[in-house]
């Protein structure tokens, strides 16, 4: 499944350039471009408290969220992003020391029910909106694209 | 950049209204005792209560009181546009059916909400009816099971209409981020119903259906509550189930719901809450029947916006990863599996989804989680702490709901920090997952006859009673004013 965090493969699919989709080839020149170093990046200069964060690494970001953006989408968004991130950096000046995290807000139940298997009454509405169904197999591409 | 922070002023302050703008509103008591008094429009009664004493005493039936709101919703929703998926079909054949129960089993068969028609948000899933979450990812998805909050108010006699507009996965302030359609404020068209919970908060007002469901991780019942003139609560993280609702951040997303008086809020979430073993994170605490506490007559704080932004855009990086196009939803075909995600998602997600799950990778990324995320959670912890000894103190804070009424249509789409900025009065209620109340209270220049404003009141956790409490005795000190949009006097 997804891994919003996963950075393994993406380079694994660097190596393996044969296809010729389009999404994919535009996926694959994103990743070549640099964001970093244009010169309206405000971390450019070196901002109060942001100094040691790399910016947005808007192609790696879409891989890891397994987001195909177009070069279009690339572009409007990446300024977008940028904006926004630079705004969560102003926390990096409130003074949060010896602050514990909250995980959440304190409020909910804690309550776990009995760990006992039961069949679900309407299995039959799961498996009619799955899109590609071969009983009593998912149907999905080839899941590894080395050669 | 949203402005800095600082101490907000108390608002309640209402406009004096000029005898000629009096004139369009109608006198309506929203006493629970006095007798329903039909508006001079013709508009049918509005109330729970009214419908539950009709169809006791036999002077209406199901049928007829449904027919009633769905020529209004019929003659509204053209411009009004609160629906994705509407199930007048299916509305009309329950009411029937409801009296035929009646005509057989009597008292008895009348449930605490039948009758009642109820608007669902539609990231609330509902059994062989369309389940959106207003993405286009997930256009026909019909869900297996009833969300719990449904299944309950169907349970209490209730009957569903229709699944409502919101921004698409619940991210948004103005419905405008819907992948299907822009819903309009009934009190001005060219203006926003406010989000994400816009359609659920208009169809109330548009008096299209009695109480509708919503879900607010930022301020998305309490500032369309606000926006349309209508009550909106947000109860206490944990309140209500929240098995069957379309998860956007987990820590933070709350059911909730809109009525067109404090009574019939009250009574709807006597319904919805409770434990359910389906959600570990549903309390067990009591759920008194809200609306018998009922009686008939200063200090606020402000905290950073951004680290709700990053909380709930990181959660929401992770919760959304469940659409991928393989067991449910639209599919993009690929040759690989990657690219079959990557499309499908492409294709399917709209724009605001799109860059806070990448705003949310990126908090999250190795090497960030302590910078972003961690922070955040630690500002959570201070705003805990700052509610906690305000409520010690005091037994409701009160705000606006929003900083201002209800925007032009496109006016806030292109600026996403100006966007966000409009939800500074209701984030930090969600990271302390405290309970807040909203109700109409009075009116700012714009639209035909006035746009309104709400007043926002926050309670401590599972203080429901009590801000339905004072929130009803602040309805009945308005005046008898009843806030229903122009739209309906015509016709």
């Amino acid at each position: 499944m997804l891994s919003a965090a996963s950075l393994a493969i993406p380079r694994l699919r660097c190596a393996a350039p044969r296809r010729s989709q389009s999404a994919r080839n535009q996926w694959m020149q994103l990743r070549r471009r640099s964001l970093s170093s244009s010169s309206t990046c405000p971390y450019a200069a070196a901002e109060a408290g942001s100094g040691a964060l790399e910016p947005p690494d808007l192609p790696r970001l879409a891989d890891s969220a397994r987001i195909s953006l177009s070069p279009e989408e690339a572009e409007e968004f990446a300024p977008k992003i940028r904006q926004v991130v630079d705004w969560f950096g102003q926390l990096q000046a409130v003074d949060l020391e010896s602050v514990e995290p909250s995980l959440r807000a304190g409020t909910a139940g804690r309550s776990l029910r009995e760990d006992r298997p039961e069949t679900f009454a309407n299995r039959d509405a799961i498996i009619d909106v799955i899109p590609g169904y071969d009983d009593p197999y998912i149907k999905v591409p080839r899941v590894l694209n080395k050669e | 950049m949203p402005p800095p922070l600082q101490a907000q002023r108390l608002l309640l302050s209402h406009r004096r209204l000029t005898p000629s703008n009096r004139r369009r509103f109608t006198a309506v008591s929203s006493l629970p005792s006095a007798p329903a008094k039909t508006l001079a429009t013709g508009a049918a009664p509005s109330s729970i209560l009214s419908i539950r004493e009709s169809l006791l005493s036999g002077e209406r039936t199901a049928a007829d009181i449904t027919a009633d709101y769905l020529s209004r919703l019929r003659r509204t929703e053209p411009s009004v546009r609160s629906f994705i998926h509407l199930a007048d079909a299916a509305a009309e054949r329950e009411a029937e059916e409801l009296d035929r129960r009646i005509a057989t089993g009597g008292h008895d068969a009348v449930g605490p909400l039948a009758g009642v028609l109820v608007g669902v948000k539609d990231n609330l899933c509902t059994a062989n009816m369309p389940s959106t979450g207003g993405s286009q990812i997930l256009d026909g998805y019909r869900p297996a099971y009833d969300a719990t909050a449904v299944r309950r108010l169907r349970e209490a006699g209730a009957i569903v209409v229709g699944k409502t507009n919101l921004d698409e996965f619940g991210m948004g302030s103005t419905t405008e981020g819907s992948g299907f359609q822009v819903t309009t404020n009934p009190w001005d068209g060219s203006r926003v119903p406010g989000g994400s919970s816009g359609g659920s908060a208009s169809a109330v007002s548009a008096r299209q259906c009695v109480v509708s469901l919503g879900s607010d991780t930022g301020g998305s019942v309490r500032q369309p509550a606000s926006f349309c003139g209508v009550v909106g609560l947000k109860p206490t993280y944990g309140r209500v189930s929240r098995f069957g609702l379309m998860a956007y951040a987990s820590s933070l997303d709350v059911v909730g719901c809109f009525g067109s008086s404090v009574v019939d809020t009250a009574t709807v979430l006597s319904v919805i809450a409770g434990h359910d073993k389906m959600d570990s994170t549903s309390s067990s605490h009591d759920v008194p029947d809200y609306k018998s506490e009922l009686i008939p007559l200063d200090l606020l704080e402000s905290k950073p916006l951004n680290a709700y932004y990053i909380l709930a855009s990181s959660e929401a990086s992770s919760n959304l990863s469940r659409y991928d196009g393989i067991r449910y939803g639209r599919q993009v075909s690929a040759d690989d599996l990657n690219g079959l995600y990557g499309g499908s998602r492409a294709n399917g997600l709209g724009h605001e989804v799109k860059m806070r799950i990448l705003m949310g990778t990126y908090a999250l990324s190795a090497g960030y989680y302590d910078a972003y995320y961690k922070r955040a959670q630690q500002v959570r912890t201070l705003v805990k702490k700052s509610f906690n000894e305000a409520l010690e103190r005091y037994d409701i804070l009160v705000s606006p709901a929003a900083p201002s009424a209800a925007y032009k249509i496109g006016e806030k789409i292109n600026d996403p920090l100006a966007m966000y900025a409009g939800d500074i009065m209701t984030v930090n209620v969600n990271l302390a997952g405290l309970p807040a109340l909203v109700v109409p209270c009075g009116f700012v220049e714009g639209g035909s006859a006035g746009l309104p404003v709400g007043l926002q009141m926050i309670g401590s956790p599972f203080s429901e009673g009590n801000l339905l409490r004072v929130g009803h005795i602040f309805e009945q000190t308005l005046q008898n004013f009843s806030f229903v949009p122009p739209l309906l006097a015509e016709g």
